[in-house]
């Protein structure tokens, strides 16, 4: 068997109707030079097992759409997904996912043909987004064999760009929140910290339009343009 | 068969994705169920059924605004949207004037106007700070309208069923602290457990105290064959049987019965007993129902329900030997609010029942006076003004008084002033003592103008009417409140009925009342929530009875004098004006409410201010409110702003 046959194979586990899902999924479009109001973002949070890039799993997604300069709440997407082979391990009491909530959940790969279906062609926002972008892919392989493709903006990188005054280093969610005075609830559970990077993402999107960054395509220029400065040795 | 094929996929697929559905509702749940909690802190969203509110969050976008930001403006068309501040501060601003009309805070929502009038905001709504809003689309907004009764409730009564929902809070508070048993608002039937002891007209006398000892009560009612009460005999009658010397108790008691006693229905409230037995120096009221006698509540009943000595106050006032008694009992007077305020009486039920206590203790001054000095020999009456005309007096409180006599002429009139200003001028000093501070203005029935025959009263009104000067205006809203205290009342009402005369026919006179009326604004909205004055170095404070209170007493005053309305209190005349569809049931309901909480908090004041030795203010500090009544206080001065604005309409100011 080549390996060219063993990419070509079907995953084992995805009937035809997924099949055909996953053939129908949208193409990702690149960010582009319409109004950044008109743009729809979906921001996006997960719960793993751990925080191993290789080994861990994700067992929930928590997800919230900003379209049209507001986040919808009659898109909002959650899934815990059904893991057999789960450890318990001491991350259960961050995430919240006891053993009986993941052995409840949903076929990993209904979940995430549902997630890629809700997505769309949109691009996706993260807190840390690297570690979401890449436990998400993997799964995204493991699961229905496809390859992550989309957009994936780092939200903590996109609040230091248009805050240069708020003088937190490496700041987390947390600090962000607090910075902004953001009233957020209970945040255990992957679509709340996905609400609260979204309502955090609200205050940036303004802070952006005044700053004369009207576009998602100008803003990711920037977003690169300050990444190679902040990498660039100082002197 | 392909069909069939294709319908098999289609329904396998249709039940697949009602699972995902299910799993995806209960899942999302985790959310919108934040949002629903965060709403159910405020109202109306915490009276709301869980499945209308979940529906509301679901049809929600959350937006964000930075200060400055314009969220609806005049100029944006009819409003689309709802808008629920879920965090930070929205201002509306005229768009004549920068200046802010009000403001709008976590939990709270607009613009109910103008999307019920399906029309543009008359405000431009701005976010004041970092502001995060839940926008509802028209389409939901009226659907929920439909669903939902308190969210419909509210959005047409908007702080009205605010103000009922902190009357039962309140209610309830006293409730738990005190006991059912301890409320005013207790129905007589509850209070009278046993069954009254009865006898017949034709009863010997010493028959029915044999019985009434052998009961161990205090009175036995006199019914006929259908149990109807015909009269009631007491131990106090049985003292002055004594007293009397009669020595035949062979005889029936109907002889010395007191006959056709007073009585209430077993609905009636302890409260409502209380007042009757002040006003009536009785200590027995019969309770009736279908005109059969069911009951009988006796001052001990109501002493140990309430142990506010109420009626025991009252004789004490009208029996008091002299002006110096009086004088020792008004500190009782203090007390006797305090203890009825710490069991949750409401504002309406302490002025009433410190207007009667005031009321007894004038009689009692005037009574003692004329004993003392001897009858002037002119029959007169005394009248009152001002709060205490429209009986809603406060423990501190001026002497607004005249008198009222009837001459043939202007000379009998003056002649009859000259032997009734003495004696005048003695009461007004006794009061003075008793605690009713003297009138700077010198509205004192001591003074020769204030002390008139009812012609002089009548031309004096006219000339209010008539010419209206500043001072005129200023005259007629102290003195068109007036009552007979002390004395005959008919004269009184003869010269009420020609106020009511005059003032209907004479809209120039009205429209004047009215921008009267709208001197005093409610400091609402202009500067954060309240619009304070600084005095000096002293804390930012409002004036809860000239900024509050005010409006309310002076709109109801010229509506009442335009519409015909005998009654004096602001309450009264605001319910009459509701029965003759001069205002709406809804309106009048929020006036009533807004009023009631606003003397509420000033009287509070006052007994807090006392307790601390403080020298007795009607302003306070905003701040030192907790944050239910702060912005209660803020809504229903808004009520008062909705007042003016209905007289600004009305008469075209």
């Amino acid at each position: 068997m080549s390996l060219f046959n063993w990419l070509r194979t079907k995953k084992p586990g995805l009937d035809s109707t997924q099949q055909q899902r996953l053939e129908q999924l949208c193409k990702p479009s690149p960010l582009g030079n319409e109004p950044l109001r008109s743009q729809r973002w979906v921001v996006v949070d997960l719960e793993t097992s751990g925080l191993n890039l290789n080994r861990d799993q994700v067992l929930s997604i928590g997800a919230v759409v900003i379209e049209d300069g507001a986040v919808d709440f009659s898109q909002m997407f959650e899934r815990t997904l059904q893991r057999a082979e789960t450890r318990l391990s001491p991350s259960v009491l961050i995430h919240g996912l006891g053993p009986s909530a993941i052995a409840a959940g949903s076929d990993p790969a209904e979940a995430l043909l549902d997630f890629m279906e809700f997505v769309g062609d949109s691009p996706l926002l993260a807190f840390h987004a690297p570690f979401d972008q890449h436990m998400l892919c993997r799964a995204l392989k493991d699961s229905l064999g496809y390859r992550l493709a989309h957009p994936f903006l780092d939200v903590a990188d996109i609040a230091p760009l248009l805050c240069p005054d708020a003088h937190i280093r490496e700041a987390g969610l947390d600090d962000w929140i607090n910075h902004f005075n953001l009233h957020v609830g209970e945040r255990h559970h992957a679509s709340a910290d996905a609400l609260a990077t979204a309502e955090l993402m609200l205050i940036l999107f303004s802070r952006a339009r005044a700053q004369h960054i009207d576009t998602p395509q100008a803003l990711l220029e920037r977003l690169s343009q300050w990444k190679r400065r902040k990498h660039a040795p100082s002197f | 068969m392909r069909d069939d094929n294709d319908k098999k996929t289609a329904v396998t697929v249709m039940s697949k994705a009602d699972a995902y559905a299910q799993a995806g509702k209960t899942a999302v749940l985790q959310n919108i169920h934040g949002t629903l909690q965060f709403l159910q802190r405020f109202p109306p969203f915490n009276q709301m059924e869980n499945a209308h509110l979940a529906f509301l969050v679901e049809q929600c976008q959350l937006r964000f605004y930075s200060p400055g930001d314009s969220i609806l403006k005049p100029s944006g068309g009819p409003v689309e949207h709802f808008y629920i501040v879920k965090q930070g501060r929205v201002v509306g601003e005229r768009p004549d004037s920068a200046e802010t009309t009000f403001e709008i805070t976590t939990g709270e929502c607009f613009p109910l106007a103008a999307l019920l009038g399906e029309r543009a905001t008359r405000t431009e709504h701005k976010a004041a700070e970092d502001t995060f809003c839940l926008q509802l689309n028209k389409p939901a907004f009226i659907k929920l309208f439909a669903l939902s009764s308190p969210f419909r409730d509210f959005a047409l009564r908007g702080v009205s069923s605010l103000l009922d929902q902190v009357n039962q809070q309140v209610q309830q508070k006293a409730v738990e602290t005190l006991g059912t048993q301890y409320s005013l608002n207790t129905r007589l039937g509850e209070l009278a457990m046993r069954h009254p002891v009865t006898c017949s007209p034709t009863t010997p006398l010493r028959e029915a105290v044999t019985l009434m000892h052998e009961q161990q009560v205090g009175s036995i009612v006199i019914v006929d064959e259908h149990k109807a009460p015909l009269g009631i005999f007491t131990l106090r009658d049985l003292r002055q049987v004594v007293a009397d010397g009669t020595s035949d108790f062979s005889r029936a008691i109907e002889g010395h019965m007191t006959q056709a006693p007073f009585f209430l229905t077993p609905d009636h409230s302890a409260f409502d007993a209380a007042i009757a037995m002040t006003e009536r120096h009785i200590a027995h009221v019969c309770l009736v129902k279908e005109q059969r006698l069911c009951g009988v509540v006796s001052e001990r009943d109501l002493f140990s329900l309430q142990r506010v000595d109420l009626v025991h106050l009252a004789r004490t006032i009208r029996n008091a030997p002299r002006v110096d008694n009086l004088v020792a009992i008004r500190g009782e007077i203090g007390q006797l609010v305090e203890r009825m305020l710490a069991h949750g009486a409401s504002s309406t039920q302490i002025t009433h029942i410190i207007t009667l206590l005031n009321d007894h203790t004038v009689c009692r001054v005037i009574e003692l006076t004329l004993a003392e000095k001897g009858d002037p020999g002119v029959p007169f009456s005394w009248l009152c003004f001002g709060s205490e005309g429209r009986r809603e007096q406060t423990l501190y409180t001026d002497q607004d008084n005249g008198i009222l006599f009837d001459a043939k002429d202007a000379a009998e009139a003056a002649e009859m002033r000259g032997r009734l200003l003495p004696l005048a001028q003695q009461i007004n000093q006794s009061l003075a003592l008793c605690g009713f501070s003297l009138c700077k203005g010198n509205i004192m029935a001591g003074n020769p103008e204030l002390c008139l025959s009812r012609a002089e009263w009548a031309r004096r009104f006219a000339a209010f009417i008539r010419e209206a000067t500043p001072e005129n205006l200023l005259g007629s809203s102290i003195y068109f409140d007036l009552r007979v205290v002390w004395g005959d009342e008919r004269g009184c009402e003869q010269l009420r009925q020609g106020i009511l005369d005059q003032v209907a026919d004479n809209r120039l006179f009205q429209r004047m009342l009215a921008e009267n009326a709208l001197r005093q604004r409610p400091p609402v909205g202009r500067f954060r929530e309240f619009v304070l004055t600084r005095k000096g170095g002293e804390k930012a404070t409002l004036d809860l009875k000239v900024q509050g209170l005010t409006p309310f007493v002076d709109g109801a005053r010229l509506l009442a004098l335009a519409n015909g309305i005998h009654a004096n209190n602001t309450l009264e005349r605001l319910r009459q004006l509701v029965v003759k569809e001069v205002i709406e049931p809804l309106d009048g309901a929020a006036y009533e409410e807004a009023y009631h909480f606003i003397q509420q908090t000033r009287m509070q004041q006052h007994q807090l201010q006392t307790r601390e030795n403080q020298p007795y203010s009607n302003r306070v500090d905003p701040d030192s409110l907790n944050h239910l009544d702060r912005r209660i206080l803020r809504e229903s001065l808004r009520q008062a702003q909705r007042l003016q604005s209905s007289l600004t309409l009305r008469y075209q100011l």
